[in-house]
Order: C-alpha cells, then structure tokens, then sequence
C-alpha cells in the first residue's frame, strides 16, 4: 500500500484537502458516540481554515481523523479524506508515517506535554528532518537553528542546547511550530495552539502562525472554540456542532451574514469589550447534545429559541445561500428568513407580556 | 470521483474479547475464593472433607504416601497418612487468617501513617518517612525471620506473652513489612488529594483538618486502599509460603507452606504431596491478583498497577 | 506599572474588605530563592461591589484571593474584613470568619469530591457548623440547588461526574451560598467552560449577587469576561497592581501601557478589527527574580532610566482612576510619544 502511495504523483492543481461524508464514531461501554458524523469540506493551499466549535462538538476529532492520529481500537470510520488527490482515510498508521511531518503536521494544545521532557531542544527539531530528509546531523542541527530564528526565538544557538522545561509555555508553542514545519509541510494542524497561553502571548503565536503560513505557502487547519482567535486569522470557518459541519463561510461573509441561529448565539453570548459593564449576556439553554442519543432533527434543536416542528423532525442539509455559493449552512429556518423573523417577534411580545 | 472507505471496524472485536478475558480472570477469582473460603470455614461439617487428624489406611495399616491421587483421596495421602486434600482445606483457614490479618496490621498502621504524613507534610511526614525507609530498607525476609526468633526469645523469658501462637506471630511479622509499601501509596495518593480543590473548598468551609481527613481525602483513598489491600493479601500469603519453607512455618495446624516444606523431600516418590498445597497457593494468590486487577481497573487507579 | 501605594484605597462608604500592603512568597525547593507571588499589594471592596482582578498567569491574582482567605496565610500585610483583622487570628477565629468569605475554583469538578453526593456536598458546611436539624439543612440546600438550575432529587441521588463542567459550576456556587457569606472570592469561575455555559454562569453569578446582597471579587484572565461583571478593576502584573478604575474607565481608556497591550490583545471576534493588532514581544519576566523599578519595563514601549530604576506609586490620574506608571498613557503627566 505503501508503494502505492508514494507512486501516486503529487499534482498542484486541485484542492490541497478534500473531506466527504467524514464519520468518525467510537464504541463505548455506553454506546456509539458519533463524535464526528458525517463533515464534507474542502480546503485550498494557503488558505486558513478554522473550524469553531464548543467540547464535545467533534472539532477535534476531526481534525483528528484528517492526521489518522486515533485509537485504533474500538474507532469506527467511515468516508473519504483525499489529501494531494489521494485517499488517505484508510491508511494505517504505518503508511501515514510517511505523511506526518512531511506533508502534514499537527501542533496541539499543550506545548509542555507534546515535547519529550528529556530530550534537547535541537534534538527534537532535527528528528523529523533526519527521518524524513535523511539529513547528516550536523545538517539538521543547522537547519533546526534557522528554524528557530524564522519562530523568532531569541539566542537560537543556546537554546538548542536547552530542555523544554527551561522555556517558557510561549517559546515551546514556537518550538513546536518549528517541529511541525521543520520538513516543509503542505498543510498545518492546529489544535487550539494557544489556549493553554496567555493573552499577549496568544497573539504572537497567532501572528506568527499567519505569517509562516503565507512564507511557506501553508495551508492552515485551526481549530478552536474561541470565535475571536478565527476571527483575525482565517479566511474561512466552519462552525461545528453535534458532530456536523453546520455553517461554513468566508470569515468575513460569516460574521457580516450568519445564517444559524447557533452561530448567532454563540457570537451573542460571549462578552464583548465595547458592551458598558453589567450588559446582560444572551445564553443558550440547555447543554450540547449527547451524541450517544443525537436528538432527531436538527441537533440544534432542542435548543434553538427558533425551532419548528420541522427541526425537530427532519435533518436540515448543508445548502449554499443565496447570495453567496461559498457560504453554506444547515438550517430550515435560517437567521433572517421570515419564519426567524416571526418566531423572534412572537418571543418579544412574549417576554414583554411577562415583563 | 468518490469511492467511499470501507467502514474499518477492526478492532472492535478485540476490544470484546480482551474485556471479556479480563473478566473470565475476575469470575474465576471470585468464584475459587467463595469456594475455597466457604471448604475452609465449614470444613468440620462437611461430609466430603476428612478431619484434620484422620488418617487414610492401607488395608488397615498407616502408610507413608499411600494412596496416589484418586477416588479415596481426591488428591492423594501425605508422609504420616493424612489426606493432602483435607489438609489443605485446614491449610486455607490458616493461610488466610495469617494473609487477611497481616493486611489489616498494614493497612490500618500503614494507612494511618501515610494519611498523617501526606496531610501534614512538614516534620510529620518526615518522622514517618523515616521510620517507613527504615523498614523499607531493611530485606524483607531477613526482617521477618529475626523478628519470628526475637518473639520466640521473649515469649521464654516474659511467660505474660505466652498466649501468642506461632500463627499470630507470624501475622504480626507480615503485618509489620506490610505497613512500609502501604504507608508509602496512601501518602502518594493523599499527597495529590490534599492539592485538589474541594480539599481546599472543604477548609475555606471552616473544616477542621481532623473533618477534611474524615470526610474529603479517606472516601477518596478507599477504591486505592482496597485495590492495594487485595493485591497485597496475594503478596502476604505467598510471603507465608515462603517463611514456612524456610522452616518459621506454623506446625499444627498445618499451612500451605508448611506442607510444601514438609513434603519437599519427597517430590519424586510422591510428588501429589507438595505439586497440590503449591497448586492452592498459587490459584489463591492469582486470584487476588485477578481481583485486584478489577478493582483496579474498575476504580480506575494506576498507582495500585504496583 | 506595577508598583505599590495605597492611593487608591478610599476611607469613605462601607469597606467590607480592605487588603494593605499583602506579600505572599513561596520558597523554591531548598534553594533559598522564593517565588514573589504577590509583593506588596493593597486593594479595597466596598460592600456590594463587584471587583475584579485581571492578569497573565503567574501575575499573583489567585495567590491574592487564597490569601484573603488566609489559605495559606500571607508572608506580610494586613487583610480587613468586616472590621476585623484576618491575620493575626487564632485557627478557631479564622475557621470562623472564613464562613462569612466563600470562594468559587476553576476547575469545577475537582473542586467537588467525587465520592460524595451532590446533596451532602451542598449541605456539608451547615453540617460542619451544626446549622439547623436535617429538616431545615434539607429544605436550605434543596432552595439553594433550585435556585441554582439544579434539580434537587438528581443532586440527592448523583455524585458530581454524572454533572456537566457548567452544572459543577452552579453546584459550587449553591455550596458558596449555603453559609450567607458576604464576600466571595470566585477564581476564574468560568475560565474552564464552554461559551455558551459562561454566559449562564455569568448571568447566575449576577442575579445571586443581587438577590443575596453579595459583594464580589471576580479573578480571570479574560478581560471581557471581567469587564462585564465588575464595577472596579485592578490590573496586575508580576505580584503588583498597575492600574485600578471603574470598569468602563479603565477598557475606554486605559492609562496603563500594560492595561493597554492586554486590551489589544485580546482576539476581536469581528473580522474587520482583528488586523489592526499589535502584539507585544517577549513573555513575563519570572517572579522569582523580579525586575527592578517597573515590573514591565522589560516589555514597556515607553520605558525610560527612570522606569527602571524607581518603582512607580499609585497615583489619581482621573476621578477614581489609579495607574502606577511613571509615564501614563494620559493623565496630569505630559505623555511620552511612543514610537
């Protein structure tokens, strides 16, 4: 299988990363959790996808699934992943070793675990070239240096030299994007690269990011649950929920023009900076479905203040609006249609009638 | 083009039958123990269990291994007569007093130990991490023997301590090595515990330290504590095993470990004698180590994987 | 920034908690180094008010509300509450006052023993105190739990992982209550939840703060999040205070460089002011060997000598905005350009 692969040509036309009908679902004591269930999307070179999404709304996984980084055990999974216009959902892990770091790679949350506490610096860099390029060590020790330079580490000569645990958590996210770019590869994972950070570190982790990704002609795969990070750093999102795609867009397109009410809300309850202090925050009742048991219908349903009879009955699909073909999203009665219009007066009369 | 993946559900299978080997491993322990405990505790009632001293004749005579594993001794006769299978039902009672108090010595004095020193630290813990490395440094089975000959010498010279039995001596003994390992994974645990928030909820409270030991860190250290008492049990009665064939066994009534040694000598003219006690040894610590492992598993507790 | 004084505390209206000059060191291992968690710090709630702390990890904001608590007790200053000085109590006056001060944790679930239901968690401090008969416990907690959103016969029958992270929160938040305290302390209460369950938790934290006439002091990192809920908000840095002002004041102009790169950092979810950013380079300096002067001049655009070599005090730069910076972005001072 592995011949196979390597036979197949690399062509640079066509998307860099195709997904369709991607399933991922996991056999517990409990049931089928269906964490991923059912996410076709398509990704650019050089572009920025970020994928939002609250815990358990299977962002993760998926990206997950796109690495071929899961259990292998109990895991059911199901759809096509092409990535370079080839199939690689199916491969084992020992033929998606080929793959990692060279052509995809993926950084994550926590930049102290996913580094080996024991190892230097330098020795970590240069792993993956000497696997994968075959470079003598004093090779790789050099290109890990100039990688470090291009992450903007300071004194990257000492550092080398150095064991994580003498960095601080911004330096080992940056020691992580050098690993992760170290063989050039095609796209980037990025599993919530800065949660674990502080604000003002966030941002130069973010900027640094965007800015190898253009250098490098990277694509760039982020996912978070924070609207804000996307936001600046994407050109499209895809909001997750429930284990489906439910809204994909141009970053701007999205936010000038959302179309679930689940975007809506979820952009309405986070606090904003220019609201004055008190504002009250819109909330979304109820909790994320359990996806054990989905709820029929829509998966937003059971808490969407605009739900009909017919969300909670039949499973909207993924259609592209009106105005723009790029902009899709899956919803019966989406944000600005007269029936949105309608429920959301209904529900002021009815509160001011409470009031 | 869109050829859809095979669904691949490998795996799924294996992770069956793995849960479901574990838990053979589990029923298989419960059930020896059950059966094994219940021979032992009415073994005077039950009919197909000789008495302790009964011995099986060879046409009216006592014969040095008479009888070979068979109808009229299940599991054959010993060097002065007696039934093997009879006696290792006796044997049971002895081994799992010895096994089952030696771990309740080690897990209330090694327990308290290493609830005290993990919740105090400071010179508390100090003082018991002393006295606990001290113990721990010494063998263990070199331990076990001096102490064993030192009670004997006290026993001749203060007649108060006569009562003590050799059984009881011997469970101190296993009961003393036992209380260093104990003392040492119940201060591991409490150690994290007492960082945990609603240990620190439980003070902001107004607790008092005595209340958030009681209440917050021991329910806590319970699943811990019973997963390591049951692995130990298996530990402490082949530890028995091991005094008694080195000679510091209990005589009468025989243990496992006693039979074993007795019979040692005679393995190749009859080796039923000492292959069955060495067989009800090792079932009966596999199955505390089966069970243990459930528990642990159960509970969810890496540290008793020790 | 970040510097000392006492500016800023104010001697009219009704202080509940007044905090003077508060250090808290921790020792590192044996090597005769300490951590200065928090170094000198003074801060005042007037009763009802909300107020918040914000920061970086590592700035000493929750080290400061343990150390209200007096859990562990701090290295030095003096902490008033209710009129009476936490410090120097013995252990049995302490256990008491802490049952008027209560504190809300992060980590939602850990901060819920697990082995026990959910019921004798709430109903745990009235026990530990003997407040009322069972009946009277039971009818307080089971009040308390539906005022919370959580259903009385579930929290009697389930222990704390048959709970959502949002619905360990409010369970927290019902066992803070049970006591009445006045005060209490809730450390990045919402910092471990998802968007939508903050909002509910921010909303409930509001409406209880009303209804039992609560005074609040809010820790997080999330400087909207904060803005939202408080009244008055201290910016720390490194174990000191920069800048303290009434929450619309301070985020519509900040006087603090500091203040001002957090408030620029934050990631703007609206595409079209997100690329206007500029970061701030390096990381805080470690608080075990703290810079000189300023705490941030290492960082500061607008450092000068003076910043490294005296520490700026905490002065009025508006009415009841504070700033400890010896070259405010606005105030009486002529402000230096920044390049």
């Amino acid at each position: 299988m592995s011949i196979a692969i390597q036979a197949s040509t690399r062509t640079d036309d066509g998307p860099l990363l195709e997904l369709e009908g991607v399933r991922t679902h996991f056999q517990t004591p409990r049931g089928v959790v269906r964490a991923v269930d059912g996410v076709s999307l398509t990704l650019e070179r050089g572009r920025a996808l970020g994928i939002v999404g609250e815990s358990g709304s299977g962002k993760t996984i998926l990206s997950r699934s796109i690495m071929g980084l899961l259990p292998t055990r109990g895991t059911i999974r199901q759809g096509s992943i092409r990535f370079e216009g080839r199939e690689i959902g199916g491969l084992s892990r020992r033929a998606m070793r080929d793959v990692w770091g060279k052509e995809m790679a993926m950084i994550f949350q926590d930049p102290m675990t996913s580094l080996n506490p024991l190892m230097k610096i330098g020795a970590q860099i240069a792993e993956p070239l000497r696997i994968h390029l075959d470079m003598s060590r004093s090779d790789a020790w050099a290109t890990a240096e100039r990688l470090m330079n291009d992450v903007r580490i300071p004194a990257a000569g000492r550092r080398l030299r150095q064991y994580p645990h003498e960095l601080s958590g911004g330096m080992r996210q940056r020691i992580m994007i050098a690993i992760a770019m170290a063989c050039g590869p095609t796209l980037l994972l990025a599993d919530e690269p800065t949660t674990a950070l502080d604000v003002t570190v966030q941002a130069q982790i973010l900027d640094l990011l965007g800015e190898q990704r253009r250098d490098r002609n990277m694509s760039l795969l982020l996912v978070t649950h924070d609207l804000g990070v996307v936001a600046g750093h994407t050109d499209d999102i895809g909001v997750m929920y429930g284990g489906k795609l439910v809204e994909m867009a141009p970053t701007a397109e999205l936010f000038a023009n959302m179309k679930m009410p689940y975007t809506e809300a979820l952009l309405q309850s986070i606090p904003k900076l220019a609201d004055p202090s008190h504002t009250r925050l819109n909330v979304i009742a109820g909790r994320p479905p359990d996806l054990v048991n989905p709820p029929v219908g829509c998966r937003f349903s059971p808490r969407c203040p605009y739900a009909q009879d017919r969300c909670r009955e039949e499973e909207p699909p993924l259609i592209p609006t009106v105005e723009d073909p790029r902009h899709t999203y899956a919803c019966w009665y989406p944000v600005g249609s007269p029936a949105y219009h309608e429920t959301k007066a209904r529900r002021q009369r009815e509160a001011e009638v409470a009031a | 083009m869109t050829t859809a993946l095979a669904s691949s559900t490998h795996g799924a299978a294996e992770v069956k039958s793995a849960r479901k080997a574990r838990h053979m491993g589990w029923m298989f322990g419960t059930a020896w123990l059950v059966v094994l405990s219940f021979c032992a505790l009415f073994a005077n009632q039950l009919p197909f269990i000789r008495t302790y001293d009964a011995k099986v004749r060879v046409a009216g005579q006592a014969k040095q291994y008479g009888f070979g594993p068979g109808w009229t001794a299940w599991l054959g006769t010993d060097n002065s007569s007696h039934d093997v299978f009879a006696r290792c039902i006796y044997g049971a009672r002895q081994t799992l007093f010895i096994g089952i108090g030696a771990t309740i010595i080690g897990l209330t004095v090694g327990g308290l130990l290493g609830v005290l020193g993990g919740y105090y630290r400071g010179w508390v813990d100090r003082a018991i991490s002393i006295i606990v490395d001290c113990l721990l440094a010494m063998p263990a089975l070199l331990l076990a023997l001096l102490l064993i000959q030192r009670t004997d010498q006290i026993k001749e010279t203060i007649t108060a301590l006569g009562w003590l039995t050799r059984t009881e001596e011997i469970t101190i003994t296993l009961g003393i090595l036992a209380i260093a390992p104990f003392a040492r994974i119940v201060r591991a645990q409490t150690l994290g515990l007492r960082e945990r928030d609603f240990v620190l909820a439980a003070r902001s409270l107004g607790a008092k330290s005595q209340r958030v030991i009681w209440r917050e860190i021991m329910p806590n250290l319970v699943p811990a504590m019973v997963t390591v008492a049951v692995t130990g049990l298996g530990i402490l009665i082949a530890a028995e095993g091991t005094l008694a064939f080195l000679g510091l066994g209990v005589a009468r009534p025989q243990t496992w470990g006693t039979m074993i040694d007795a019979a040692r000598d005679d393995l190749s003219k009859a080796w039923w004698a000492t292959i069955f006690p060495c067989l009800f040894l090792f079932l009966t610590v596999l199955s505390f180590n089966f069970i243990g492992d459930h528990l642990a598993r159960k509970f969810d507790i890496r540290e008793a994987a020790v | 920034m970040a510097g000392t004084g006492k500016a800023h505390l104010r001697t009219e209206g009704d202080v509940l908690l007044r905090v003077e000059d508060l250090v808290v060191e921790f020792p590192v291992g044996r090597t005769g180094l300490k951590v200065n968690a928090v170094s000198g710090i003074s801060l005042d709630v007037l009763r009802g008010e909300t107020l918040g702390v914000v920061g970086e990890s590592g700035c000493g904001k929750s080290t400061t509300g343990r150390a209200i608590m007096q859990l562990p007790r701090p290295t030095s200053g003096s902490v008033l509450f209710e009129g009476r000085q936490l410090t120097d109590m013995s252990g049995d006056d302490m256990r008491e006052a802490r049952t008027r001060m209560q504190m809300i944790f992060q980590d939602p679930i850990s901060s819920l023993n697990p082995r026990r239901k959910v019921r004798d968690i709430v109903t745990e401090p009235l026990a530990i105190w003997k407040r009322g008969n069972s009946t009277e416990q039971r009818a307080k907690v089971d009040a308390l739990l539906e005022e919370v959103g959580i259903d009385p016969q579930r929290a009697a029958e389930s222990q704390p992982h048959q709970f959502s992270g949002g619905q360990c929160q409010r369970i927290s938040i019902a066992r803070s209550l049970v006591l009445e305290p006045t005060l209490i302390i809730c450390d990045e209460p919402v910092s471990a939840l998802d968007v939508s369950v903050q909002a509910q938790v921010l909303n409930l934290l509001e409406d209880l703060k009303a209804k039992h006439g609560l005074t609040l002091i809010f820790i997080a990192h999330d400087l909207a999040v904060v803005k939202n809920i408080s009244d008055r908000v201290a910016v720390m840095y490194l174990g000191k205070i920069c800048e303290v002002a009434p929450s619309d004041d301070l985020y519509r102009a900040p006087a603090h460089h500091y203040t001002s790169v957090l408030l620029d950092s934050i990631p703007v979810p609206d595409p079209s002011v997100a690329a206007t950013k500029t970061a701030i380079e390096g990381e805080p300096p470690s608080p075990v060997l703290p810079p000189p002067g300023c705490r941030f001049h290492t960082r500061c655009p607008a450092a000068t000598d003076v910043c490294r070599n005296e520490e700026p005090k905490l002065r009025e730069i508006a009415t009841a905005h504070f700033v400890a910076c010896h070259h405010p972005l606005y105030g009486d001072d002529v402000p230096v350009s920044v390049a």
